[in-house]
């Protein structure tokens, strides 16, 4: 044990004001943490200490760890994750207790159903089959999260697949206009429309894909600064309510009408730049999981830069003076620099400084509802893909939602649940969370009946109608497919939910990411200064952005709290040795030794094009 | 490529107590070089090595994941474990408390590792032979009352100071993988051979985009 154990130690804030003792005991034991290797933290000092394996927190401690900075990485949950976790339907069930019981912050009123086949001995299907996000999420090809993935080598632990439909509900029923085209330009030539409204929505496309720097881009913005995206589309585009819709919400993936025009094509323009980056589709996804697979590779990588890693173990006590932090495992380490804390890691007595903090703060709701389905949902998906995205713009459901609702499906294919099912993920923006739930309830009845509507082949129409004749039999196969025609056919096959389950989640992060983008000590909690204990940084709750924006720049706003500054994040030089292939097999020949790549920063990877694309994965970044 | 080679790719983890040379092994495997000074280091991502099997002519690649030290509190993450296909788990023969933990990562690894997985228990540390403190029979024992649970373990022993018995480690691994299923494209379901990165391979962008600013 280190020499801070034997040191007279000071009263720490915790013990000068006892209040309830926070008691570690609660924490349930899992699989794989009843025989620890080792009980105590066998270190005597480090850095900087990180709570929570969060995306941000995990981004963070790789960051920090490649510069050289010595970091603890602890979670007094016994997976990863965090806030941002991927969980089995086990540990979905158990959350849901900790939620309800008050002890996990900024989560509550969680639901939960499962089908008692999981828990057959005989059941195909086991609970570790399931991989459900707590914050679902996309990743467009063209986006910072993706680079940083590629420049720190992590995306090598992930696997990626693409996501091309974008389906926006209207009029009762599912369109998928701009979907499956091959080039930003296909986006927008439906053939379905007027050649005048093709000719508007070239002018618009070629405004958004103007270079941001362009004069008349920017003052054209700057003037519409406070003009809703509605008003923008219809006034100087005079395009129509249907093509607004789709570019609002299903290309922009904005959540209300009043989203401001500058944001509104900012969002717009992310989806067309990512078009053809990496194929033609504009979003990826991760496979078996989304950001709390990512924070595993995050973490990886941190562990294999030097990071400690303990889950299920918390702060218990800080000693500020002594920089001496206490935890739930009985020892004692030296915290040289900060702690870094995630807002559901809090300890009771940072709870009252954290409180202070956020006081002045506008709280976000997000609320989920995650419904696993014992269907695969293809007729949504587009071909060889397994997911897709689903909006329901406001004033679309009976409910008369305000926000839109989004809707992530995956099914077997991407590894998050067994073949045959689909996770369906809606997520909901609307701050009253009663009516809320009511927005999800109705979406999801919706996704409900076009998915039987679709879904129910000809023999299924046949067995159950044997009158159908012959001649018939074409008739019903498109109207089957065009789905629309068919809404009062009410299939007699129902939809197996295999779980369903709900929470609301809080965060002082607001919906267009601004206090992230634009952080300041009055707007984002990682800035605000804490009266009685400067080492402390607290993190912010996941937003309730679908995709991963505004992620990289969290990491480096903290990033830059501790070092000063965010130049050297993650500004490290991957030698690609462990790619080196000795026997040469897979590769043409003359590549595989001569062909030198010394160091792989961001112009190795933007020069990476000029290869032959027919290289198989890495074979041209070769050990010195 | 060359038509009579055949080639599968596999994903190998490692899994021991600290310090009974899990990195050692490996590096000895991949580079043929040995570092009493190391302590743990790997590349950023992981190591791979290929090995041929010449009965079958088969070459074998093996995608080889480290701890990175995760293990030390039990908090490897199920990424680790996903989709391996072999696992070496690591003791030091002059350690019994080492082989008592090589016992758990087993059990563990039927908990966490997908079905069919090809355990290799290793003892390391051959070179300290007068200091042995596990019985090679006791070892053998406890693998056949395994096997007999229809476990796929198989066992070794190396020192990767001296390099001794560290190829003949991967070449049983290699010839107890299911090479022919992966090579026909049985299992083509969970990723496997090349179909590893089946879905959008990061590496490779397809047009040049903005950001190209390289000086």
């Amino acid at each position: 044990m280190s020499s801070f154990h034997r040191a007279e130690r000071r009263k720490s804030v915790a013990e000068r004001s006892p209040s309830v003792s926070y008691a570690p005991d609660t924490i349930p034991q899992l699989a794989g943490l009843e025989k620890p290797q080792e009980h105590n933290l066998h270190i005597g000092e480090c850095d900087v200490l990180v709570m929570g394996t969060g995306l941000v927190e995990s981004v963070v401690a790789a960051a920090l760890s490649w510069q050289g900075v010595d970091v603890l990485h602890i979670d007094n949950k016994t997976c990863y994750g965090d806030s941002n976790s991927t969980l089995t339907i086990e540990q979905v069930k158990s959350w849901c207790q900790e939620v309800n019981s008050g002890r996990i912050q900024h989560f509550e009123d969680a639901q939960v159903y499962v089908t008692g086949d999981i828990y057959h001995p005989q059941s195909k299907f086991k609970s570790k089959d399931y991989g459900i996000d707590l914050t679902p999420k996309i990743m467009f090809a063209q986006s910072d999260l993706l680079s940083l993935l590629v420049k720190s080598r992590v995306y090598k632990y992930l696997e990626f697949q693409s996501l091309s439909n974008f389906h926006i509900f209207e009029n009762d029923s599912f369109s998928t206009k701009f979907a499956n085209a091959s080039s930003k330009e296909e986006i927008f030539t439906d053939q379905s429309l007027s050649l005048l409204t093709k000719r508007y929505l070239m002018k618009f496309l070629k405004f958004v894909l103007e270079d941001n720097n362009d004069e008349d881009k920017r003052k054209t913005l700057a003037d519409n600064a406070k003009v809703t995206i509605y008003d923008f589309l219809s006034q100087k585009f005079n395009l129509e309510t249907s093509q607004i819709n789709e570019l609002i919400y299903s290309i922009g993936l904005c959540i209300k009408p009043t989203t401001k025009t500058p944001e509104a094509i900012a969002r717009i323009r992310r989806f067309l730049v990512s078009f053809n980056v990496y194929g033609n589709f504009p979003v990826l996804v991760s496979k078996y999981g989304g950001p709390g697979e990512i924070s595993q590779g995050f973490c990886r990588s941190a562990a294999v830069a030097g990071t400690t890693y303990k889950l299920n173990t918390a702060l218990t006590d800080y000693d500020p003076q002594l920089k001496l932090a206490k935890f739930s495992d009985k020892s004692s380490i030296k915290i040289n620099e900060k702690l870094i804390v995630a807002p559901t890691q809090i300890p009771k007595f940072l709870q009252s400084s954290y409180n202070e903090i956020t006081e002045s703060l506008k709280k976000v709701n997000i609320s989920r509802l995650v419904v696993i389905v014992k269907k695969d949902c293809k007729e949504w998906m587009a071909d060889q893909e397994c997911s897709a995205m689903v909006v329901f713009p406001p004033e679309s459901l009976n409910s008369q939602n305000k926000t839109s609702i989004q809707a992530l499906i995956q099914n077997g294919g991407t590894g998050v649940c067994p073949p045959g099912q689909s996770i369906w993920y809606l997520t909901s923006f609307e701050q009253d969370s009663i009516k809320a739930k009511q927005d999800l309830q109705c979406a999801f009845e919706k996704m409900e009946s076009s998915i039987l509507r679709e879904s129910s082949d000809l023999d299924d129409v046949l067995d159950e109608n044997l009158s159908v004749n012959k001649s018939g039999t074409s008739l019903v196969v498109n109207s089957v497919k065009l789905g629309k025609s068919l809404q009062n056919f009410v299939p007699k096959e129902t939809l197996e939910i295999i779980c369903k389950f709900g929470f609301t989640q809080k965060t002082y992060v607001l919906n267009d990411l601004s206090n992230v983008i634009n952080p300041t000590d009055e707007n984002n909690v990682s800035l605000r200064k804490t009266k009685d204990c400067e080492d402390i940084i607290f993190t912010n709750m996941p937003s309730s952005e679908i995709s991963y924006d505004g992620i990289v720049k969290e990491c480096k706003t903290i990033y830059q709290a501790i070092t000063g500054s965010d130049d050297d994040f993650f500004d490290v030089d991957f030698e690609d040795d462990d790619e080196f292939n000795p026997a040469g097999f897979h590769q043409q020949p003359t590549t595989s030794s001569s062909n030198l790549k010394t160091s792989d920063n961001d112009m190795a990877i933007a020069s990476s094009d000029d290869e032959d694309n027919a290289h198989p994965f890495g074979a041209d970044e070769m050990e010195l | 490529m060359s038509d009579n080679n055949r080639f599968a790719q596999f994903k190998l983890v490692l899994l021991g107590e600290s310090a009974v040379g899990k990195s050692s092994i490996v590096h000895r495997f991949v580079k043929n070089t040995f570092d009493n000074m190391r302590e743990s280091t790997i590349g950023a991502a992981f190591l791979t090595q290929t090995i041929t099997l010449p009965e079958s002519n088969t070459t074998i690649k093996f995608e080889i994941w480290d701890t990175a030290g995760q293990e030390r509190y039990k908090s490897l993450a199920p990424m680790y474990y996903r989709n391996a296909n072999a696992a070496l788990c690591v003791y030091d023969i002059t350690s019994r408390s080492s082989f008592n933990k090589a016992q758990d990562w087993i059990k563990e690894l039927k908990k966490q590792a997908p079905e069919g997985i090809v355990i290799c228990l290793v003892g390391n540390k051959l070179d300290l032979e007068n200091e042995r403190e596990v019985d090679q029979q006791e070892v053998i024992e406890y693998v056949q009352e395994l096997n007999q649970e229809n476990d796929n373990v198989i066992l070794s022993e190396c020192s990767a100071k001296n390099g001794e018995g560290v190829l003949d480690i991967f070449n049983k691994i290699g010839r107890a993988l299911p090479v022919e299923e992966v090579i026909n494209g049985a299992n083509n379901r969970s990723r496997q051979v090349g179909s590893r990165k089946p879905g959008v391979n990061l590496s490779r962008q397809q047009n040049q985009p903005q950001s190209s600013n390289c000086c």
